[in-house]
């Protein structure tokens, strides 16, 4: 698979916790300049030329490594993938130059409509298909090595046959890509449609996990909601202890899209993700 | 079994109308799905036109907000698109009405949120009309920042657009004349400013490439109102390059 060519100061993505790139933080990040491993940024908040976004993240990326995370292409999509979209995601890469890409296991458009979400798929042969042709042709074009995420999910389709660890499982081994493993969202399913948290994690291939993502939830009645807008919860660190305890120490996204806090907050739930990251590497060692 | 396209069809009719059929379960989780992607449309709306909410009332933007997500869908998974064609629907939605002046207001904020993404590219000083001879000067054609967007309106939508930088501010005298200006972006900020007409036209015709020679004809601009617009301008930092026309 063809590779971009990397600049000689690209720094890779430690096995430690970042954070989340907001536009609110982007001074004090530059002030500051907390103890963090590395940034995620969301690649289509970066797919133009100008604009205090890209400057920002431009000034952030000279002092922490960086991931891009992908929330648009719909990889899942059964009508295709818009060339244009993945053009884009092209251009932001070899702009950023990230040591590592994400996108997700889901879809997003039809009919000629995009509804900007992450829709799940239904767990089937043919979706397993499609999803990894089109991963496969995304990674080819982009030059670079996906990690596909699990997306929290609040209905399951009647159709599906196979159980979202094997379908992600499936769709690695033919693609070729990494999985990122969001624990929030894999605890969130589990709670809203019932499922086993730990099958799901002791279920998938420990050497295609390269990434984690944690983040909060809310309920809303009987259902998990997965807002990324609080802290992350004990059930979710419980979760994540087990899932490093078994894929070993990773990079460790701390999410926190929506009821953004202060930096330090943020930089606070970094420290625990670090702190499991240690303890593991003590027992391992 | 239906197809991966059949399903995905049948859950996007499901977002789209609560009473079609989707073979999910539970069914009822569906409205989760609803609610997030038109909180995500609405949002970037608000995002985009926060002027035209404030006049409007969050009520009455959110109504439109539906109206027009069910005329013109969201098309791109770049979420910057979204509010492209919301000054055509306003124009559309409220002509024959006295809100229509909204449409221009729509269409202002849309000029800044293309220039909240623009490029800027270095400006070039006076001292570069030195490198052409006199007999040149009237073919000159000047590259404009990629930012600058003109914007002109029988409304005053440039006083509207100031008066109501934060919530609950008093109405504008709509009797008032129209207006005209430009939105451009600097390095920390973005400007948005009415012009006096004549300097307007002048911009105008420079940003359609005219030469130099056309767009004072076209501004109706004497001596001194050339002296002042050439001079602007420039000292705006607004021309990026400067050739004479067939070079």
């Amino acid at each position: 698979m063809p590779r971009l060519e990397p600049r000689g100061d690209l720094r890779p993505i430690p096995a430690c916790a970042g954070i989340g790139f907001r536009a609110v933080h982007q001074q004090a990040l530059a002030a500051e300049r907390p103890a963090i491993g590395w940034i995620e940024a969301h690649t289509e908040n970066y797919f133009h030329d100008g604009g205090p976004a890209a400057r920002g993240l431009e000034r952030v990326r000279a002092n922490y490594p960086l991931s891009l995370h992908g929330v648009g292409l719909g990889l899942g999509s059964a009508e295709g993938v818009d060339r244009g979209h993945l053009a884009k995601v092209k251009r932001a890469i070899v702009r950023f130059e990230p040591a590592l890409v994400s996108e997700h296991a889901c879809w997003g458009h039809a009919g000629g409509e995009v509804f900007n979400g992450l829709l799940p798929l239904p767990y089937t042969d043919e979706a397993v298909e499609l999803l990894a042709r089109q991963v496969g042709e995304a990674q080819d074009f982009l030059g670079i090595r996906l990690l596909i995420e699990n997306v929290s999910a609040y209905v399951t389709f009647e159709h599906s046959h196979l159980q979202e660890w094997e379908f992600l499982a499936a769709v690695a081994g033919i693609s070729g890509c990494g999985l990122l493993l969001d624990v929030n969202n894999v605890y969130v399913s589990s709670q809203n449609l019932g499922l086993d948290a730990l099958a799901f994690i002791d279920g998938l291939p420990p050497d295609r996990v390269g990434e984690i993502h944690v983040a909060g939830h809310a309920r809303n009645g009987s259902v998990l909601i997965d807002d990324h807008g609080s802290q992350v919860s004990e059930a979710v660190w419980q979760l994540y202890r087990h899932a490093v305890s078994r894929f070993g120490a990773l990079p460790t996204l701390i999410e926190w899209d929506t009821n953004i806090p202060a930096l330090g907050t943020l930089v606070a739930e970094s420290r625990r993700a670090d702190l499991i990251l240690g303890e593991v590497r003590g027992l391992a060692a | 079994m239906a197809s991966l396209r059949e399903m995905q069809g049948a859950f996007a009719a499901a977002l789209r109308d609560p009473s079609a059929v989707c073979a999910v379960m539970p069914a009822d989780n569906l409205s989760i799905y609803r609610n997030n992607t038109a909180i995500t449309f609405r949002s970037s709306l608000e995002g985009t036109f926060p002027v035209v909410r404030r006049r409007v009332g969050d009520d009455y933007f959110r109504q439109l907000g539906a109206q027009y997500r069910a005329r013109f869908p969201s098309r791109s998974g770049d979420l910057h698109w979204i509010g492209r064609d919301f000054p055509a629907f306003l124009l559309e939605h409220l002509h024959g009405t006295e809100y229509v002046w909204l449409a221009d207001l729509a269409r202002l904020e849309w000029a800044r949120e293309q220039a909240s993404i623009a490029r800027i590219e270095p400006a070039v000083a006076t001292d570069v009309l030195g490198r052409f001879a006199p007999a040149q000067l009237e073919r000159l054609v000047f590259t404009l920042q990629p930012s600058l967007s003109l914007v002109a309106s029988d409304f005053p939508v440039f006083t509207v657009w100031a008066g109501n930088q934060a919530e609950n501010a008093p109405p504008v005298n709509q009797s008032l004349p129209g207006e005209c200006g430009m939105v451009r972006a600097r390095i920390d900020a973005l400007e948005v400013r009415s012009l006096e007409p004549r300097l307007f036209s002048y911009l105008s015709a420079l940003s359609a490439g005219a030469p130099l020679v056309d767009a004072i004809g076209t501004a109706g601009l004497d001596q001194a109102g050339l002296v002042n617009a050439l001079g602007f301008v420039f000292t705006e930092g607004l021309v990026c390059s400067v050739q004479e026309t067939g070079t």
